[in-house]
């Protein structure tokens, strides 16, 4: 318990970093964009909601102290101002259902490939120097160098205008009525599919090459020796004695990767108009808007952490050792 | 530094990565000379490569190939300063933190992992937004967003290299902190800050062009980023002009690939149990020797070892580490086998289980075990063999056990591997094999890391006596553990060899100790069994030279001295063996 609230004090501590980076970014700038933002809502809104937006922001004449606390107060009562881009949504509005998207889509796609990634990973450390170690190891790890949104566009030049398997963009028909619908479903999936397999043919090369080079350290361990002496299967070898023990710090490198996939993912959105932050966050960035940029960087970093206190639990989960001082 | 040099231009992956990277560099040094000018509209929007344009033209009729290449200089420049930006960052706050420690580690730790924490484009982007656009906003963005893994790695290298000796010595020494770092520290990280700034150059260049892609670039100038920027734009898709991104995505992944290469070559030079280890020797001659001397052996022995030969593959060639050693051990009966470290005993004892690592090899000899040729089993003889026949009790065993299961589950697939016993009864026999080497049965629900190192080895002694084999293979059983746990656990050992008769060979370096162990004792020297005799005669009338060597290295033990130094417990529990089968035929010597 101890472990597990020492965590979660960890990553309110960096939610508290981010917020306050995200207060300071726009004052140290120089050229005073900010004041040049809200010149841009100038005749496009009230002076009372310009008003209102910049107290939501702390763009106040009060000393920069007042404007913090104003700032994290409007940020806890959940009000993130309002989005240029898409006048008068308030930014909260726009994030969440373009958090839903990128969550499922990139959420779907890294479990995937980190699941398989490491399946792979096992199988080419255990048969090393095999046709899997020796030619899908540096084949996938070719295809890692390129960006993951370059993939995205490759893939859907081909199977999309190409072929004409997939559809080329957005998460469903317009033509579809949402809904918990079979057609609805389907429909969702076959957008989903060019998307998520180019994420998941990004990072799979990383996340075998990772396990297997863990899971070679873990051979080389007494654990293993033990484990063949004492007659097992050597199934039961590969899985409950040497995959077991390489997973935790390749879990733990989970984590750590999360942000950075999670931003490869977000780019990949934007080749297939997918309606997620990704593409919220490219809109924000061409039409200068300022309120949902900020908001997505928050909402973003927010999940990240989330996420990886989800995994933090997870180790706990897979180590006794950790669990035992938790 | 020279040496390691050499040996990076020797591998392949160094070689074809370090090719790759250095065409780029010249591509983007010389190469923007040559073609047409990548901004001016040179011909029709759209057109599939020609002869005109080799790449064809983009979407606004500029020459794609003009700006892959021109696209190269910048795109590397931002790459190669960022990757030294944050190398150098990185390194400054990491060995700062770990070298200093205490509070400044600390803060600078907890700030490093916030970092590393928040995701780096969503960042580089908030950033990248307010920043006036230009090749330095895009370099400041990217050192902000991408320092904080460096200085994760650094740390833990200078805590690492803080420990050692000779940087503890300039501490004492009153050198400067300065100093220090610049002369004792940073010289022994040498491979890191070149793998830190190939991987830094890496991410660099990625998130580079991501962020070109995202249009935060300055969408005026000729990068291979801005190039995929309007090649979204201009609708290279909709109209089918792969042409325009292509060759860009392919220049980034070759840079990328080549670099991927180059940090894998580092890593496999400084960690080389990442490459693919060397074949094992053959054994092809073995049959043919192995045959006559089977016919040797003796009658009533559990094992008969004869001339057996075990090689290493090295770099160097085929090293033999077990010479033609020959020797059998009688049911029942505590064969000791002596010798300094790499004399191959270790090596012996793995070879009867066949556990050999897969760059050693049994290249002549045999091995027959109560009637069974070890040599000869096939995998799956082999696996049933194991364990059931001849178990191993391992040096270190505290750290051999599985540290993600618990013990009853470590006694459970023991059980069941060698005939299906349901979870139930082998929780019971592990709490009955618990109890037999004096621990609590309760024991059986624990984990690993909660016993004492005293307390594993007891685990993996009662593991090795599961399945009742004939013959228990205890390899420095003892060695890390403290005198007074070492006594008990070896009189444990000897009571349950009396009540459940099987044979063991002892090796340890330890000679005094085999010595009031043992019934007989062999002496191995550089992989070749010198002497083997009664624990009692070698100890009085030693006849080969480096066994008398070994005797008198111990101070307590001249070869006259016929009072063993060993504690009392053991020295009687060691009189109380009748000395059984002293007469076997024993080694070559």
């Amino acid at each position: 318990m101890r472990y597990v609230l020492r965590r979660l004090g960890f990553y309110l501590l960096a939610a508290w970093a981010s917020l306050t980076m995200n207060f300071v970014i726009p004052r140290l700038a120089p050229g005073d964009p900010a004041t040049a933002m809200f010149a841009r809502f100038e005749g496009r809104i009230s002076p009372e909601a310009l008003v209102a937006l910049k107290t939501a922001f702390g763009f106040t004449d009060a000393p920069w102290h007042v404007q913090y606390f104003t700032y994290l107060k409007h940020l806890l009562t959940g009000d993130f101002g309002l989005s240029y881009a898409y006048y008068p949504s308030p930014v909260t509005e726009v994030i969440g259902t373009g958090l839903l998207w990128t969550l499922g889509l990139a959420g779907c796609a890294v479990i995937i490939s980190f699941a398989v990634g490491t399946m792979l990973g096992v199988l080419a450390a255990w048969n090393r120097g095999g046709w899997l170690d020796s030619a899908l190891a540096p084949a996938l790890a070719f295809l890692g160098a390129f960006p993951y949104f370059w993939l995205a566009m490759l893939a859907l030049y081909l199977f999309g205008f190409g072929l004409g398997w997939f559809p080329l963009r957005h998460a469903y028909s317009h033509d579809v009525e949402p809904g918990a619908t079979l057609t609805f479903i389907a429909d969702v999936g076959r957008h989903a599919v060019l998307p998520a397999a180019s994420i998941v043919v990004a990072t799979l090369g990383g996340w075998m090459l990772s396990m297997r080079n863990t899971m070679v350290a873990v051979l080389g361990t007494d654990t293993l020796r033990l484990a063949h002496a004492k007659g097992l299967p050597p199934r039961q070898v590969m899985l409950r004695y040497a995959a077991r023990n390489a997973l935790l710090p390749n879990v733990t490198g989970f984590g750590m990767a999360l942000g950075f996939v999670l931003s490869g993912s977000l780019l990949t959105e934007i080749v297939f108009s997918y309606p997620g932050t990704g593409y919220l966050l490219i809109l924000a960035v061409r039409n200068q808007d300022y309120p949902l940029m900020q908001g997505l960087f928050l909402v973003i970093t927010l999940a990240v952490l989330a996420a990886n206190f989800a995994v933090d639990l997870l180790c706990l989960w897979l180590d006794p050792r950790t669990r035992a001082h938790a | 530094m020279r040496e390691t040099l050499r040996r990076l231009l020797r591998q392949r992956k160094a070689a074809v990565g370090g090719t790759l990277l250095l065409g780029f560099l010249l591509v983007a040094l010389v190469g923007p000379w040559f073609v047409m000018d990548p901004t001016e509209l040179m011909g029709q929007p759209h057109q599939p490569p020609s002869s005109a344009h080799w790449f064809g033209t983009t979407g606004q009729g500029q020459d794609v190939l003009a700006q892959t290449v021109v696209g190269a200089r910048e795109t590397l420049a931002i790459g190669f300063a960022v990757g030294a930006l944050v190398t150098l960052v990185g390194a400054l706050v990491g060995i700062t933190a770990g070298y200093l420690g205490r509070r400044v580690d600390d803060a600078l730790t907890l700030t490093t992992n916030i970092f590393l924490v928040i995701p780096g484009l969503p960042l580089a982007i908030v950033l990248g937004a307010y920043l006036p656009s230009g090749p330095f906003r895009m370099v400041v963005v990217l050192t902000f967003a991408g320092w904080a893994w460096n200085a994760r790695v650094f740390r833990a290298e200078a805590l690492a290299l803080r420990g050692r000796d000779f940087v503890a010595a300039a501490v004492v020494a009153g050198e400067s902190h300065a100093r220090i770092i610049t002369r004792e520290l940073l010289p022994n990280m040498a491979s890191l800050v070149a793998s830190s700034f190939i991987g830094n150059t890496l991410y660099a260049v990625g998130a580079q062009v991501g962020l070109e892609f995202l249009g935060l670039g300055d969408v005026g100038a000729v990068t291979w980023g801005t190039n995929l920027y309007w090649a979204g734009n201009d609708a290279a898709l909709l109209t089918r002009s792969w042409w325009i991104f292509v060759p860009t995505g392919i220049c980034i992944a070759l840079v990328g690939f080549s670099l991927t290469l180059l940090s894998s070559a580092i890593d496999e030079l400084t960690n080389p149990s990442l490459r693919a280890p060397p074949k094992a020797p053959k054994a092809a001659v073995m049959r043919a020797v192995a045959t006559p001397a089977q016919e040797a052996a003796a009658p009533g022995a559990l094992l008969s070892v004869r001339d057996l030969c075990i090689e290493y593959m090295t770099q160097a060639g085929p090293s033999r580490v077990v010479d033609q050693v020959s020797l059998d051990i009688a049911p029942g009966e505590v064969f000791g086998l002596a010798g300094e470290s790499g004399s191959g005993k270790s090596t012996l004892g793995y070879a009867l289980l066949r556990l050999l690592p897969s760059s050693a090899a049994i290249t002549q000899g045999s091995i027959v075990f109560d009637g069974t040729d070890v040599t000869a089993l096939s995998p799956e003889a082999l696996r049933a063999f194991r364990w059931s026949r001849v178990s191993m009790v391992f040096q270190s065993a505290m750290s051999a056990l599985n540290p993600v299961l618990t013990l009853g589950e470590q006694f459970h697939d023991t059980l069941a591997a060698h005939g299906g016993a349901s979870r139930a009864s082998s929780y019971a026999r592990g709490r009955e094999l618990l109890a037999m080497v004096g621990l609590k049965p309760e024991l059986v629900n624990a984990w690993p890391h909660q016993l004492s190192g005293g307390m594993r080895q007891r685990v993996g002694i009662a593991l090795a006596l599961a399945l009742e084999p004939r013959l228990v293979v205890m390899d420095e059983p003892t060695t890390a553990l403290d005198v007074v746990v070492q006594k008990e656990l070896l009189q444990r050992v000897l009571e349950l060899k009396e009540r459940l008769g099987f044979a063991v060979l002892f090796i340890t370096h330890d000679l005094p100790l085999l010595l009031a162990l043992s019934d007989r004792v062999g002496i191995l020297q550089a992989g070749k069994l010198v002497e083997v005799d009664t624990a009692q005669r070698l100890r009085t009338d030693a006849r080969h030279p480096y066994t008398r060597l070994l005797l008198s290295s111990f101070p307590h033990l001249g070869a006259t001295d016929t009072q063993a130094p060993t504690p009392d417990v053991l020295e009687q529990a060691a009189s109380a063996l009748k000395p059984p089968l002293a007469a076997l035929p024993g080694g070559r010597r």
